[in-house]
């Protein structure tokens, strides 16, 4: 009796990994791209406040473009304005809308300038004290151009002052309008207000 | 030769690439996406496109853009120039005071900034799409894109502040060139 081999049929190759490796792959990129934009390397600090010296600029890199969209969409360049964030104190704690912070400083090298509370979610915070922000002409700056305001739940009688009710974790956005051509070559020559942070909840520091 | 390690390293490489694709398709989607939005919502859903649009004082309840300055007096013109430029002005705010139209493209670039202290006596421009005929005498700028944002933006901290920039921003234009260029 003959038995003849039989040939096994050629096994072909299986496309399931091929499209576990695209889809797992892209769905990487696009998370790792999504944690990037919102939680990735942190602009440039100065002085405790973030700034991005391409934030608007037709020169950002993509990474930049895409984080100034999602938080400051329609932002000026810095021929313009600059914009100067933070989310801590001049201790580095976050900042708390049941806190109260004095925000101080000299003279700011722009035609104008103000200071602004927002809430996590990039808007004003929702609160009907018609108080959102403090500017260049609400503080009532010394002799040597020193200056300082409130930022906390309540006013206090004549200083400048910004709401932080219904805030949360809150952001301080420091806007300067037509800044100063050196200011605009150089952020780390900037000399940037202090946000210190006074007692939170209601008590007062010693 | 064993066909076993090529098809582990195409794998691998496909992998990497889609990694490498999904990240940068992301970084360059967003602010195109986070621009169409805004743009959505700025000419009421597509109804007000080529004109100024203004908004009231900025308050808590304003949120059609991220970061709304409650300092300034906001009014915004979202154009398209698929159809040729457009005359593009604003008189400055009587008194003083910033007043700026800035301009953004459709993957939120600021691609021009017009302002106050430049011109004094107002703002006056052509918008159009590069190789689209302007006229020799007007200033112009070119968009990379068809569609973006045109921001008015004018200093108005207190209601009498915010009035008298409303009253200058009423005279403000973005329409079709009125004449055409040949």
């Amino acid at each position: 009796m003959v038995v003849e081999a039989v040939a096994e049929p050629a096994r072909r190759p299986r496309a399931w990994p091929f499209a576990l490796a695209v889809l797992g792959g892209t769905a990487l990129g696009i998370g790792a791209a999504l944690w990037a934009i919102e939680a990735g390397a942190r602009p440039t600090a100065y002085q405790g406040w973030e700034a991005n010296t391409l934030a608007g600029s037709p020169d950002a890199d993509a990474l930049t473009r895409a984080r100034v969209a999602r938080s400051g969409l329609l932002a000026l360049d810095r021929s313009q304005a600059i914009y100067f964030n933070r989310t801590t104190d001049s201790a580095g704690r976050p900042l708390d809308e049941g806190c109260r912070y004095r925000v101080g400083g000299g003279p700011l090298p722009a035609r104008w300038w103000s200071v602004t509370v927002y809430a996590a979610d990039h808007y004003l915070p929702r609160n009907d004290g018609a108080a959102l922000s403090f500017d260049a002409t609400e503080v009532v700056p010394d002799a040597a151009g020193r200056w300082q305001a409130l930022v906390g739940p309540a006013p206090q009688p004549g200083m400048a002052f910004a709401s932080t009710q219904g805030a949360g974790d809150f952001a301080l956005t420091l806007r300067l309008y037509n800044p100063d051509a050196a200011a605009q070559r150089d952020f780390a020559g900037i000399a940037l207000p202090v946000v210190e942070r006074l007692d939170c909840g209601g008590e007062r520091a010693a | 030769m064993n066909g076993l390690p090529n098809r582990q390293v195409l794998l691998l490489l496909t992998f990497t690439l889609c990694v490498l694709g999904g990240y940068w398709l992301t970084l360059l989607a967003v602010p195109n996406l986070m621009m169409r939005t805004a743009m959505h919502r700025l000419s009421d859903g597509g109804a007000a496109v080529n004109r100024f649009v203004f908004a009231g004082p900025t308050t808590p309840a304003s949120r059609r853009v991220v970061r709304p300055a409650p300092d300034l007096a906001y009014g915004s013109c979202v154009y398209d120039l698929a159809a040729g430029p457009l005359d593009v002005g604003a008189r400055v705010t009587e008194g003083g005071g910033y007043t700026s139209l800035s301009v953004f493209a459709a993957n939120s670039d600021n691609i021009a900034v017009l302002d106050s202290m430049t011109h004094p006596g107002g703002i006056d421009f052509v918008l159009a799409l590069p190789g689209q005929a302007v006229p020799a005498d007007r200033p112009v700028v070119r968009s990379p894109s068809a569609r973006g944002i045109i921001l008015d933006r004018r200093l108005a901290p207190t209601a009498a502040d915010f009035a008298r920039a409303d009253a200058a921003r009423r005279f403000n234009l973005c329409a079709p060139m009125a004449r055409t260029v040949k």
